[in-house]
This record gives structure tokens, sequence and C-alpha cells, in this order.
């Protein structure tokens, strides 16, 4: 004899089952998701709950807009509630996802005559993968500030010459110091965007930076990390 | 429903978007015959509609459907609002409380007690869920009516809970909205305050706020337009000929929250300091007398003492008209609550009154600068003495006499004396036609 089966519970099209996860380091993965007919902007953050948990986070959309999976970057949290539950996902397992979220995007009128400076502290690099991914003409330079080498999270997506790399723990990065402090000596064009995302305190220090060397609060962009 | 009319009382906590709300309920209510009453008198059904924005509002909506169940035992107690979204379960699961109902079903909520005097048992998750299906306020509990153009907020503050509860931000096409408007002035109101949850965030059809303020602005008749409350970073600065208008009061509730840019950072805030001084500057340079009220946050995680010094500091610089201060309060779910260095509640009380010390020498001094100044006050009520009061355009409060004075009718007052202090003051007036 044969059942039928019919599920008891109709799953809400925000539901996606995990198609995914990318180690990245030994603390960073990324969760790739169906894209399915979720539509986004580069630099756009969702929501994400885990199914059963009434929990939820947000997180930067690491894919490009026009990439065939939906994908975010995180950092596990040792004693964090919910990125260590995040790690243990496996493929087929149910993530909500909630947005898309936020107006951190990129002015697209603005992409042939300006150039881009995106400064990303650690994960805070999410929104600017999806940004060089969905612009490939893009004129851009990626300052990324990570503690060790490794933290360079898929470095060879991006042009050697666009992505500058500050570690402030070890030697392996252009830079040996914070980005702040490579801020501080770098110059830019009179008519460059800058899009900073990351922890409060880079932000905070890297806008008095920019706004020092005579740069429009209009032209700088956050996202704060938390 | 019986030949008997029934009543319905209601109580509104929080915002004015709750308050326009109600407002709309009432006149549905009333158009389908049930009697309006007093909250304190008996009634049929009770309608909460509660707000959840900090502890105290909890508290005080908790408190307000004990009041409303215990005053009318067997009646019909409705509870919505924010809370309603915040503790649906818990609310759920209260004898006292007959329905909890949603906010995005609000506007539902006569079909609800209409289906429950007809016997029929409805559960309020059938009901049509649409955040703008509330009809053009006619009979009110206010003289000014608000015009709904936006609901929800993705703006995802640190301290706040709203997104949650209220859902992702979404607009009113602005046809629909003008209809409200013309029919809302139909009922009779010459005061509209355009409301929404984060009304700077409005897109429709690549139409911003300023079209719609426009739009509105536009609309034939003797009315004026009031704005309820705006984020610092919602507009551009061509707003500021919109003010240029007739029919445009001179005052903006513009929420700065903080006076430090790192705990505005901190609660993801889009703004800072100079933009909202900006903004201050853009507006008094052209109307010296604007009326800015905003509101601050004390106490918010690992605010330091210089932190809290800045947030004083801008009240003073900016000379607020009033301040609604506010005490941090952890709302649950919200990434603040998960912050490290929580401020502990003495000390929020201890700021918390020196903000507001600051707030009403700031609001005495405003409320001053009128003194021998015209405003047309639209009157609001008028006592047994025959005083009448209302709102000036710049939204001051004043107290006048007269003779044949009614309701909602737009008068000349030369403005004399400030009375009282704090949220109480007001500004007594003589009559000039």
């Amino acid at each position: 004899m044969t059942m039928e089966f019919k599920p008891d519970i109709q799953l809400d099209e925000t539901f996606y089952k995990v198609q995914e996860v990318r180690k990245l380091t030994e603390e960073a993965f990324s969760i790739r998701l169906p894209r399915s007919r979720f539509k986004y902007h580069a630099g756009q953050h969702v929501s994400l709950g885990i199914h059963g948990d009434y929990q939820s986070r947000e997180y930067s959309i690491y894919s490009g807009e026009n990439d065939e999976c939906l994908e975010v970057l995180v950092k596990e949290v040792k004693d964090g509630y919910f990125s260590p539950k995040l790690s243990k996902l496996k493929v087929g397992d149910l993530v909500e996802v909630s947005g898309p979220f936020g107006k951190f995007r990129i002015d697209e009128k603005k992409i042939a005559d300006h150039k881009f400076v995106f400064i990303a502290s650690g994960t805070g690099i999410a929104p600017f993968r999806s940004m060089v991914r969905t612009h490939p003409q893009l004129d851009y330079t990626l300052i990324h500030g990570v503690r060790y080498g490794s933290e360079a999270y898929d470095k060879q997506e991006y042009a050697a010459d666009r992505h500058i790399l500050c570690t402030s723990g070890d030697r392996s990065g252009q830079v040996h110091g914070r980005l702040t402090t490579y801020l501080a000596d770098a110059t830019f064009e009179k008519n460059t965007q800058f899009y900073l995302c990351g922890n409060s305190n880079m932000i905070f220090d890297a806008i008095e930076i920019l706004k020092n060397k005579g740069f429009d609060r209009d032209q700088i962009h956050c996202e704060v990390y938390f | 429903m019986s030949s008997t009319k029934k009543r319905i009382a209601f109580k509104t906590l929080g915002c004015r978007l709750n308050q326009y709300e109600t407002d709309a309920l009432v006149s549905d209510f009333d158009k389908a015959g049930y009697e309006i009453v007093d909250f304190k008198d008996r009634a049929d059904v009770v309608v909460v509609n509660t707000c959840t924005v900090t502890n105290q509002s909890d508290q005080k909506s908790r408190n307000t459907i004990s009041q409303a169940a215990r005053n009318n035992e067997g009646s019909v107690v409705v509870v919505t609002g924010c809370m309603a979204n915040n503790y649906k379960e818990k609310l759920e699961g209260e004898e006292k409380i007959t329905y909890v109902v949603e906010n995005n079903r609000k506007g539902s909520i006569l079909n609800l007690v209409d289906a429950h005097f007809g016997g029929e048992v409805m559960h309020p998750a059938k009901l049509h869920a649409d955040v703008f299906q509330f009809h053009a306020v006619d009979k009110s509990l206010h003289t000014r009516s608000a015009i709904k153009i936006q609901d929800g907020c993705d703006n995802f503050c640190t301290f706040c809970i709203i997104p949650s509860v209220r859902g992702r931000a979404t607009s009113r096409p602005i046809p629909d909205i003008i209809e409200n408007v013309k029919d809302t002035l139909a009922n009779g109101f010459k005061e509209l305050v355009i409301t929404g949850v984060n009304i700077g965030r409005y897109d429709w059809e690549g139409k911003r706020f300023e079209d719609v303020l426009e739009a509105i602005l536009n609309v034939e008749g003797d009315f004026r337009v009031r704005i309820s409350s705006l984020e610092p970073d919602g507009f551009s600065d061509d707003m500021v000929k919109l003010f240029a208008h007739p029919k445009m009061t001179p005052h903006l509730h513009l929420c700065l929250q903080s006076g430090s840019d790192k705990v505005l950072l901190r609660m993801r805030r889009m703004y800072d300091y100079a933009r909202f001084e900006h903004v201050v500057n853009l507006f008094r340079a052209e109307y010296p007398d604007f009326n800015f009220t905003s509101d601050m946050i004390v106490g918010f995680p690992d605010e330091s003492e210089e932190e809290f010094r800045e947030s004083v500091e801008a009240v003073k610089q900016f000379g607020f008209g009033h301040v609604h201060t506010f005490k941090y309060s952890v709302r649950r779910g919200t990434r603040a609550e998960r912050m490290p260095n929580h401020i502990p509640e003495k000390i929020k009380t201890e700021r918390s009154a020196i903000l507001r010390e600051a707030s009403e020498d700031c609001r005495d001094q405003f409320l001053n600068s009128f003194i021998g100044k015209t405003q047309t006050v639209l009157i609001e009520g008028i006592d047994d003495n025959g005083i009448a009061n209302g709102y000036g355009e710049h939204y001051i409060p004043v107290h006048f006499q007269g003779e044949g004075l009614s309701k909602n009718t737009f008068h000349k007052v030369k403005l004399i004396k400030v009375e009282g202090r704090g949220e109480d003051a007001f500004v007594t007036g003589e009559l000039i036609d």
C-alpha cells in the first residue's frame, strides 16, 4: 500500500532550504540559499530566522543581484546565541528570510562618473562583495580591515589592485595595522563616494578622518554592524 | 444589530498614528449605529488600542486593559495596537480579553464586533488585513484629523521594537491619500496631521514625502497642515520651500534621540548631529521662529557621561519648543538588548531629570519669545467659563476668551503671558478677530 504524504503545515514561501554552507575560515562561513523569486539590491540586508527558533538576526546579502543563490556571510560568535546555531545548519535545513531591507545602496546614476571606496571591517565586506558582483563596471577600491590575513574572505574575487587588506594581528596584508591608519594617510579623488560597513567605532573614526580630509557627509554612506 | 444601541468605548495609548486609527474606528462604529461613550462609562464593547514602545507603555497598556475589563464585566474587550502584536499569544491566553487584533487587521474591528453580536464566532486572524483600510475620520475624539500616508519601518534602529510590531515600510498611493484628505475636509476638519510610522520613507511609484506634502497642500479648502513626526534624513533641502505655503504650519517634530554621534551610530540612526544641525539652520534661516520639537533617549547602553552631556547641549543649542524625553527601555529581540554596559536605572532617572529640566527651560524661552506676537488658533475646546483653548500655527497652546466662540474655528490671538511650565505650560492671549 502506498500513502500519499500531505504536509500538515503549509510552509510560508519565505522559508528556504539551505543549499550550501561554505566554510571560509575556522569561524566564518557563508550560507547559500536558493534565490527563487527573491529580489534585492546590492548592499541590502535580510533578517534570518531558523525554523523552530523565535529569534532572528540581520545579515547583509553577500551575493550579487544576479547570482543564482542568495548568500549571507556569517562569523560565529562563540558565546553568542544565534550564529553558533547558524553554523550547525546543514544542507536541506530550513531558514526563514525576511526582507530585503535597507537603503545602503549604490546610486546607479553615479557609477559611470564616480569613484567608489568601500571601507569594511571584518564581515562588513559582505555588502561590497554584493556590489562588486552586481556592477562589474564599478571603479572601486576596497579597503578591508581584519585581524589576520585568513579573514580576507573571497579575496581572489577582487582585482589585486583594487583590494587593500589591512591586518592588525599579522603582517600578511598590504598594510600592517588598522584600516583607519591607512585611511588617514590615503588620498582620494574629490568626487569619491565612500561606503562604510562594520563596527560602530571603526565607522565613527573613519567618518572623522574623511570629514577632516574635506569630504562632505553626503559622500559618506554607512551601515553599522554590531 | 438589535434595536437597542450597543455602547462602545475606546482608549488609545501611544503615538498619533494610534490616535488616528482609533478616530477612524470611532467614525466606523458611529456610522454603524453604535453609541460612543466615554472610557469611564459602562460599555458593551471596549477597544484598547495599545502601545509597546517602552516598558512604561507596556505597563500602561496592561493597566488599561485590566481597567477596561474590570469596569465592564461581561462586555466584549478588544485589544489591538502594537502591544497586541508584541505579546499576542500571551494576551490571547488572558480570560478578560475577548479578542486580540493585530495592527494590520485593526481596521476590520467593526466586522469582528458586528459578527460577535450577530452570534458568529470569528477569529481575528480571519479578518481582512490592510494597514490603510481606515476610512476618513468623521466623528472624532480630536479636533485635528490625522492623514495616514505610510505604515511600518525598515530602519531597524537598534533600540526600536516598531519594525517587529508594525511590519515593513509600506506607502499609501497618493490618489488614495488625496481622496482621504478630501473626505476628511468634507467632514469639517480644519487641521490635518500627516502621519505614519516613518513618513520620511514614503515611497510610492517614485514619489517621495515632499510629493505627498505638495499634493495635499494643493487640495482646495480652508485648512492647515501639520507634520506629525519626521526623521532628519527623510527629505531634501527643497522641503523648506514647501513651508512657504500658507496652509503649512511652521512646526516639525524632528527626532534627534541623542546629541552624540557615537550614540547615534550605536542606535543605527541614519543621520548625524551635523545633518540635524543643517536642517535646523536651513529652516530657521528662512523662518527664524520655526518650532522644532524632538524626541530624546537617555541612558542608551554604554552612554557615557560625556555623551549624555552632548544631548543636553544639543537641546540647549536647538532651542526645542518641546522634547519628549525617554529613558532607554529594553525591548525584547532588539539589537540594543544584547549590547554591553546597560545603564543602571538610577542613572537613567537622573539623566532624564537633567534633560527634562533643560528641555523645560527651552520650552519656556520658546513660548516667551512669542509674547506680543499673533497666532492663528484653532479652537479645540471651550470651558464653562467661556475660555477657549487650542493651538497656534507654531503648535503653541493658547487660552483666550471671547464672545460667541465655537470649536473648530480659526481665530487670531495676540499672545500675552506664559502660564505654567513644562508640558502643562500654555500662553494666554487676547482675541484680535
